[in-house]
């Protein structure tokens, strides 16, 4: 496996999306590619960084307020024709 | 009632239940909000997006079909008010090309072993937000649904509306460009 091979494998890889002897030659080059091993780790780190740090939610301060506001418009809408027939 | 199961939830839903609309907020609005934050970078715009989104699904659960999730549904509702809200805020950016060649990457240095508390810094977090916010908008939509969100490849490809191919493609360049982003800072900060 080249490095540019190995970069159009990379996202497929991290996903386990590959089959298992194209996975082994990933790890394979990478074993020996110091280049392409950065590149693997640094973009598992990136991802497990980026999936923390966008945890959030929404401010404290205006919460209650959205909730209030939308239950209102939510229970001023008439309920659906026939909206105790079972789903 | 309880509204753990779906199906439960939505007939409360569709009958104005003021406790289905309690368990409604509660599973979803984060969950939204963090989507449209993603895509419109700014908790004011989130905010915005999550109550359009809220108002839309309260007017289409009559008719949602309950072959589609619910979550999903709700994400795709709300990724669209996203966009159309993004596209109030600027111009509409061409597509990416998913056939162009892959930049290969530039940054190599290994930075993955500066301690925990540096890459979680504030500092830290802001370059990680702002290398998502510098990424082209299809791109980004790609990389907030499946690496932010943590959705799977189908549910991404029905919220975005593209196939799953493309997210694939579009999630694997976002992913290339936000490592060489964020590796120019981190990569200084492990060669010190």
């Amino acid at each position: 496996m080249t490095c540019d091979e190995l970069i159009a494998h990379l996202s497929s890889y991290i996903d386990h999306e590959i089959d298992t002897e194209l996975a082994a030659e990933v790890r394979e080059h990478v074993a020996g590619c110091t280049n392409c091993r950065v590149v693997l780790d640094t973009t598992q780190r990136m991802i497990v960084l980026v999936h923390d740090e966008g945890q959030r939610a929404i401010p404290a301060g205006q919460r209650s307020a959205l909730f209030e506001r939308l239950q209102r418009t939510f229970l001023d809408q008439p309920p659906a024709p026939e909206a105790d027939r079972s789903v | 009632m309880t509204m753990d199961d779906e199906a439960t939830l939505i007939a409360g839903l569709r009958k104005r239940d003021q406790q289905a609309f309690a368990a409604f907020f509660e599973r979803y609005a984060d969950r939204v909000y963090r989507l449209a934050y993603g895509i419109v970078g700014n908790e004011a715009d989130a905010e915005e997006v999550l109550q359009t989104t809220f108002i839309s699904a309260f007017e289409a659960i009559d008719r949602f079909e309950q072959h589609a999730r619910l979550g999903t549904w709700l994400y795709r509702i709300a990724y669209n008010h996203a966009l159309m809200l993004l596209r109030k805020r600027r111009p509409v950016e061409p597509l990416p090309e998913d056939d162009g060649e892959l930049p290969m990457p530039a940054a190599l240095t290994d930075w993955t072993a500066l301690p925990e508390e540096r890459l979680l810094s504030r500092e830290a977090r802001d370059i990680l937000r702002h290398a998502i916010a510098a990424l082209p908008d299809g791109l980004r939509e790609a990389f907030v649904c499946r690496d932010v969100e943590g959705l799977s490849t189908a549910e991404c490809a029905q919220v975005i509306g593209i196939s799953e191919g493309a997210v694939k493609v579009r999630l694997h360049r976002a992913r290339l460009a936000m490592r060489e982003r964020v590796s120019a800072y981190f990569g200084e900060w492990a060669a010190v």
